[in-house]
């Protein structure tokens, strides 16, 4: 399983317009295309999530990630907010990159954890960040995931 | 989609959440305490207090129903998904998924019980 191929052009956004977090989270699951009602149910559960403590991993990554009723696949997209965000992060730096990974309770493929995992990896490559910043379209996003053997 | 339905959805994601995190040692507690630093403890008990109050919220009828079913079971509410129950993996009689269509009903499955939304 790559993670490239768990990706979609249409769930990458490279400028993201959002200004705090909620607003960033509500952002990315628009990127998923659910319903409105599931779109709030999804944001509540993520909200819930970073009320645990914040997904923000440090050097500007945050990978916002929760199990939910509203999905029946595995679900992933990527956002960028060049000027940053307080993300409420491990080293308190503001976040730019934004991985979303959210999954039904129950895979039979059982992909969540091992993703959420590899995506983690990847984001704390010292040269991922340096690399997403540069990117022009979502296909490089891609191609850097290919490159980085995801 | 029914309101109390909603309800019943995000109790069910927080049951997932307090689920993966209450393991002893699982690949989940790992990965949120490697990657995210996060206080699983603290982040249970959290967890809890949300479902209690979320529960509150619901009427008498459905938190009886809740309440009977949640012991039971680690999925109260489950996806109906090509007239399946994904509770028991049982046929939904066809008159409840048309009913359901929209998911503007609190409906529950005749075999499992399982509370039921119809992804479409």
């Amino acid at each position: 399983m790559k993670l490239r191929d768990l990706f979609r052009p249409e769930t990458v956004k490279l400028e993201l317009e959002s200004e705090d977090k909620d607003d960033i989270l509500k952002e990315l699951v628009e990127l998923l295309e659910l319903d409105e009602k599931s779109e709030a149910i999804l944001f509540k559960t993520l909200k819930r999530r970073e009320n645990l403590g914040s997904t923000g991993i440090g050097k500007g990554i945050a990978i916002p990630h929760c199990r939910s009723l509203v999905v029946n696949e595995l679900r992933l997209a990527y956002g960028r907010k060049s000027d940053g965000v307080a993300f409420d992060a491990i080293d308190e730096k503001e976040v730019r990159h934004f991985f979303l990974i959210v999954a039904p309770p129950l895979e039979v493929s059982n992909q969540y954890l091992p993703v959420l995992g590899k995506v983690a990896q990847f984001a704390k490559d010292p040269e991922v960040p340096g690399k997403l910043t540069e990117l022009e379209d979502p296909a490089a996003f891609l191609d850097l995931l290919e490159a980085h053997g995801g | 989609m029914h309101p109390q339905l909603v309800l019943l959805m995000e109790l069910q994601d927080l049951r997932a959440q307090k689920r993966a995190l209450h393991q002893d040692s699982g690949e989940t507690v790992g990965l949120e305490e490697e990657h995210f630093n996060l206080d699983r403890s603290r982040a249970v008990e959290l967890l809890e207090e949300k479902i209690e109050s979320l529960k509150d919220t619901l009427t008498p009828q459905l938190r009886t129903r809740y309440e009977r079913i949640a012991p039971q079971r680690d999925r109260v509410v489950v996806p109906v998904i090509q007239g399946t129950c994904y509770g028991c993996f049982v046929s939904i009689p066809t008159a409840t998924a048309g009913d359901q269509i929209g998911n503007t009903l609190v409906e529950t499955c005749e075999n499992c019980g399982s509370f039921l939304y119809i992804v479409e």
